[in-house]
C-alpha cells in the first residue's frame, strides 16, 4: 500500500522544514554513537598512529619525532617476526575449529526437546565467562601435574604432554583453549542459520532424490553462507586481539615469546619495556592487518551469500 | 520538548557519554579527589599474593587510617604479583596511584612521577640510603627479604641420606645427585602462567654468589657500560643454571605452575628444594607443610657464606597526590605501625629495618631460622643486592628482568645457553635504554 500526501500547504510545510527535522533525527539518534565511536575508537587510532612515529616513552620528560623509525625497526626486529607467526597460527586454528566443530554440534543440536535446550545452554556457556576465568581454569587443567595429565598418567601414560611447559606445544594449547571458548558462539549462530533453512527445501531436494548429504551440500550448506560470514569474521578479530588468555595462562611464554602475539608484545613493549612509540608502531601495523583481511574475507564470503 | 531541542538534548547525552568514557579515570590526579565530608580520596595501590591477601591489606589500611584521619583510602589491587609493569600502565594513561607499595620507583622517580623521601623521613630506618636514584630516595626501606633462600624438605633429605646440608656447591651438586637417585627432584621451581618470574630464583642465588660477592657493584658497573652480561662470572652463574637443568635436578614441569602452584608443590612433596625469598617462612610457618621445613643458604664453591638480600620494599607516594604532606603522613603510618609491622612478620617473613623493632614473640620455627641465618650474614658481611630484585640506581633497567624469567625458561628447558642467553640480555639492555 502507498500513501500519498494531497498537494496541500499543510503538507509543503514539511518538506522546507525537511533539513533541520533531518539535523534532529541525526543528533538525537546518531550522534551518541558517532560520538562514541570518535572518542573511544576513531581519536584513540590517530593519537596512536601518531604515537608510532615518536619514541614516546611514559618514563621519558620529552618525546621527539622519530618518523617511520620504528616501523623500519620492526622490519628487522625477529621478536615481532615470531609473534606475528604466533597470530596467523593462533588465527588459523581459532577460525578453523570453532567453524568446523560448531557446525557439526549445531547440527547435531537441531531438534526440539528438552535435552537439546539444555545442551545449547551448555554449550553457550564459556563465551559468556569471563576469558580470564575461562584462562585460570584451563591454566590449572594444564600444568604438568594438573587433571589432565593425572588422568593421562592413571591411564598409563608414563610422560604425558607438557601441554604449557613444552614450548612446541604451548601455543597449539591456548589457540585450542580460545577455539574452545568462541565454540558456543557459532554453535548458536548456525543453529540460527539452520532454522532459517525452509523445510519445504529439504522436502523438494528429498523428492528430487537428494540423500542427506546431497541435501546438506545443495541446499543446507549455501543457506549458512550468511552465518558462515559472521563466525569466520568475527572468529578473525577475536584471533587478531588474543591478549588476555595468553597473559593469564602463559605470560608469553614458556621461555621467549613461544606464544607472544602481537597484540601481547605491543603490552609488553608499551608496558614493560617502557616503548610506547615502538608499541604503537606495532599496533598500526596490526590495525592495517586486521583491516586488510577483514575486508578481504567479507568480501569474498559476500559474493557467496550473492551468489545463492 | 520539541524536535530540536530534543536533538539537542542527545547530542549533549552523547558527549556527556565520551567525555565520561574517555575521562573516567581511576588514579592519580585524575581520580583522586575530595570525598565525603571534604575529605581527600587517596588511591594506594597494594597486591595480593598467598601470604599478603585482600584481609591483611584491609586491616592495615584500617589500622593507617585510625592513626592519620581526614583521608579516605581507595584500594587497588594490581592483576599479578608483577605490580611494576600494572603501575607503569596506569602511569601511561594518567593514572598513577597516589600511594604504591613494594613498586620499583625507577623510572617513575627519573621522569618527576613520585616525590622523594626527605632524611627527616627516614631518620628511623635502619638503612636510610637504600636503593637511591640520583641521590634521593622514593622508596620506604622498611624491612630486609633475604632473596632466595633454599627452603628444604628434611624428611626428603633424610630419605636420600643426606644429613647435613651442603656447604660448598659441590656438596649441594653431591645431594642433587643422591636426591636424584631416589628418584626425588631435587630443585622446585615456577614460571607458568602469568608468573614467569618464578623460574628466575636460581639465577638470582647463582649470580650472587658467583658475581655479586666478588664485585658487589657489578651492576652499577653494568649500568655505567664498564660490564656486559657476556662477562665470564656472569655466564658463568647461568651456566650453573643450565647445568642443575640438563642434569635433571630442576624440575622442568615447574614452569608451566604459576607462583602459587610452585609453592603448593613444595608442600606436597614434590622435590626438596625450594629456592625462594624469606616470605616463605612465614607460610611455612602458618601453615605447616607435613615434613620438616630447614632453610640454608645457596652454597658458594668455597663453602663462604653469602646471602643475597633487598631492603626497601616500602611506600613510594606519587607527587601528583591531591595532597602530598598528607599521602608522605599516611604512608608513614602505614609503614610504622607497630600492629601493620608485626602483621607484616607474620603474614610476609618480614625482617624489619626500623630501629627499635623487635619481632612478635612466638614466631614459628622457619621464621627463626631464616631471621638467625639473616643475622649471622650481616655479622659476617656477606649480604650481596638480590639480582633483579635490586632497585634504584644499582637496579637492573626496566625489561630486562622479564627477558632473563624469559630466557631462563629456555634454559631450564634446554632451548637456549648460558651464552646466548647473556647475549640477548645485552641486546635487550640497549633497546631499552635507547
Amino acid at each position: 500500500m502507498t500513501i500519498t500526501s494531497p498537494p496541500s500547504r499543510t503538507a509543503r510545510r514539511p518538506s522546507r522544514r525537511a533539513p533541520l527535522a533531518g539535523i534532529g533525527h541525526f543528533l538525537a539518534f546518531g550522534a551518541p554513537g558517532l560520538l562514541l565511536y570518535l572518542g573511544l575508537v576513531l581519536v584513540p587510532v590517530i593519537m596512536s598512529v601518531r604515537s608510532s612515529l615518536t619514541d614516546e616513552n611514559p618514563l621519558h620528560r620529552s618525546t621527539r619525532y622519530t618518523g617511520l623509525a620504528n616501523y623500519r625497526e620492526l622490519l628487522g626486529d625477529p621478536a615481532f617476526h615470531r609473534a606475528l607467526g604466533n597470530t596467523v597460527i593462533v588465527t588459523a586454528i581459532v577460525v578453523v575449529v570453532p567453524n568446523v566443530l560448531g557446525l557439526g554440534v549445531a547440527i547435531l543440536l537441531d531438534r526440539r526437546g528438552r535435552l537439546y535446550h539444555a545442551l545449547r545452554a551448555v554449550f553457550f556457556t564459556p563465551v559468556v565467562l569471563s576469558s580470564v576465568v575461562v584462562s585460570v581454569i584451563w591454566q590449572a587443567l594444564l600444568t604438568d601435574d594438573g587433571m589432565v595429565n593425572s588422568l593421562l598418567r592413571s591411564a598409563g601414560v608414563d610422560h604425558p604432554p607438557g601441554w604449557l611447559s613444552d614450548p612446541s606445544i604451548a601455543l597449539y594449547s591456548v589457540a585450542s583453549i580460545i577455539a574452545w571458548q568462541m565454540l558456543g558462539f557459532c554453535v548458536v549462530v548456525y543453529l540460527a542459520g539452520l532454522q532459517g533453512v525452509p523445510p519445504e527445501l529439504h522436502e523438494a531436494a528429498a523428492l528430487d532424490g537428494a540423500g542427506a548429504g546431497g541435501r546438506f551440500r545443495h541446499v543446507t550448506w549455501p543457506m549458512l553462507a550468511p552465518a558462515v560470514t559472521i563466525n569466520t569474521v568475527m572468529l578473525l578479530i577475536t584471533a587478531f586481539k588474543a591478549y588476555d588468555h595468553i597473559q593469564v595462562i602463559t605470560n608469553g611464554g614458556p621461555g621467549d615469546g613461544t606464544t607472544a602475539t602481537i597484540a601481547f608484545s605491543v603490552v609488553t613493549t608499551a608496558f614493560t619495556g617502557n616503548r610506547i612509540g615502538y608499541a604503537a608502531a606495532m599496533s598500526t601495523v596490526m590495525l592495517a592487518l586486521v583491516a586488510a583481511i577483514s575486508v578481504l574475507a567479507l568480501r569474498f564470503l559476500q559474493r557467496r551469500e550473492v551468489n545463492l | 520538548m520539541s524536535r530540536r531541542r530534543y536533538g539537542l538534548a542527545a547530542a549533549a547525552a552523547g558527549a556527556v557519554l565520551v567525555l565520561a568514557a574517555t575521562g573516567c579515570t581511576a588514579g592519580g590526579s585524575g581520580s583522586s579527589s575530595a570525598g565525603s565530608g571534604g575529605r581527600p580520596v587517596l588511591t594506594f595501590l597494594t597486591f595480593e599474593t598467598p601470604n599478603l591477601d585482600a584481609k591483611y591489606w584491609d586491616a592495615a589500611i584500617a589500622r593507617a587510617s585510625a592513626k592519620v584521619p581526614g583521608v579516605k583510602i581507595k584500594k587497588l589491587v594490581a592483576p599479578s604479583a608483577d605490580r611494576n609493569g600494572y603501575v607503569k600502565q596506569l602511569a601511561a594513561s594518567g593514572q598513577l596511584p597516589d600511594l604504591m607499595i613494594s613498586v620499583n620507583p625507577d623510572g617513575l622517580a627519573q621522569s618527576g612521577k613520585l616525590t622523594a623521601w626527605s632524611a627527616a623521613d627516614l631518620a628511623d630506618y635502619v638503612s636510610p640510603n637504600a636503593n637511591p636514584i640520583g641521590g634521593k630516595i622514593y622508596q620506604l626501606p622498611y624491612n630486609t627479604q633475604p632473596t632466595p633462600l633454599v627452603y628444604y624438605n628434611k624428611d626428603l633429605f633424610a630419605k636420600a641420606g643426606i644429613t647435613a646440608t651442603p656447604a660448598t656447591y659441590q656438596q649441594f651438586l653431591d645431594d642433587c645427585a643422591k636426591l636424584k637417585s631416589k628418584s626425588i627432584d631435587p630443585i622446585i621451581v615456577g614460571g607458568g602462567g602469568k608468573d614467569t618470574f618464578a623460574d628466575g630464583y636460581p639465577d638470582i642465588a647463582a649470580v650472587g654468589t658467583d658475581v655479586y660477592r666478588a664485585r658487589p657493584n657489578w651492576l652499577a658497573e653494568r649500568r655505567s657500560g664498564k660490564r656486559s652480561f657476556t662477562d665470564p662470572a656472569f655466564v658463568g652463574a647461568l651456566k650453573k643454571v643450565q647445568d642443575l637443568a640438563a642434569k635433571g635436578y630442576i624440575d622442568k614441569s615447574g614452569l608451566s605452575r604459576d607462583y602459587a602452584a610452585t609453592e603448593q608443590a613444595f608442600r606436597d612433596g614434590k622435590g626438596a628444594m625450594y629456592p625462594m625469598g624469606s616470605w616463605f617462612a612465614a607460610s611455612a610457618d602458618a601453615k605447616k607443610p607435613g615434613f620438616g621445613v630447614g632453610v640454608f643458604p645457596w652454597p658458594s664453591d668455597d663453602g663462604k657464606t653469602v646471602v643475597p638480600a633487598y631492603t626497601g620494599g616500602g611506600m613510594s607516594v606519587s607527587s601528583t597526590a591531591p595532597d602530598v604532606p598528607l599521602a608522605k603522613k599516611w604512608a608513614k603510618a602505614f609503614m610504622e605501625d607497630k600492629a601493620n609491622l608485626d602483621a607484616s612478620v607474620r603474614a610476609d617473613g618480614s625482617i624489619i629495618a626500623i630501629r627499635g623493632y623487635t619481632p612478635p614473640a612466638g614466631m614459628g620455627p622457619v621464621y627463626r631460622a631464616t631471621d638467625a641465618l639473616y643475622q649471622d650474614a650481616a655479622k659476617r658481611h656477606a649480604l650481596v643486592n638480590s639480582f633483579t630484585v635490586e632497585t634504584g640506581d644499582t637496579g637492573l633497567v626496566p625489561g630486562v628482568s622479564d627477558r632473563l624469567w624469559a630466557g631462563t625458561a629456555d634454559l631450564i628447558s634446554g632451548r637456549t645457553t648460558a651464552d646466548e642467553l647473556a647475549k640477548n640480555l645485552d641486546t635487550e639492555w640497549a633497546k631499552d635504554t635507547k
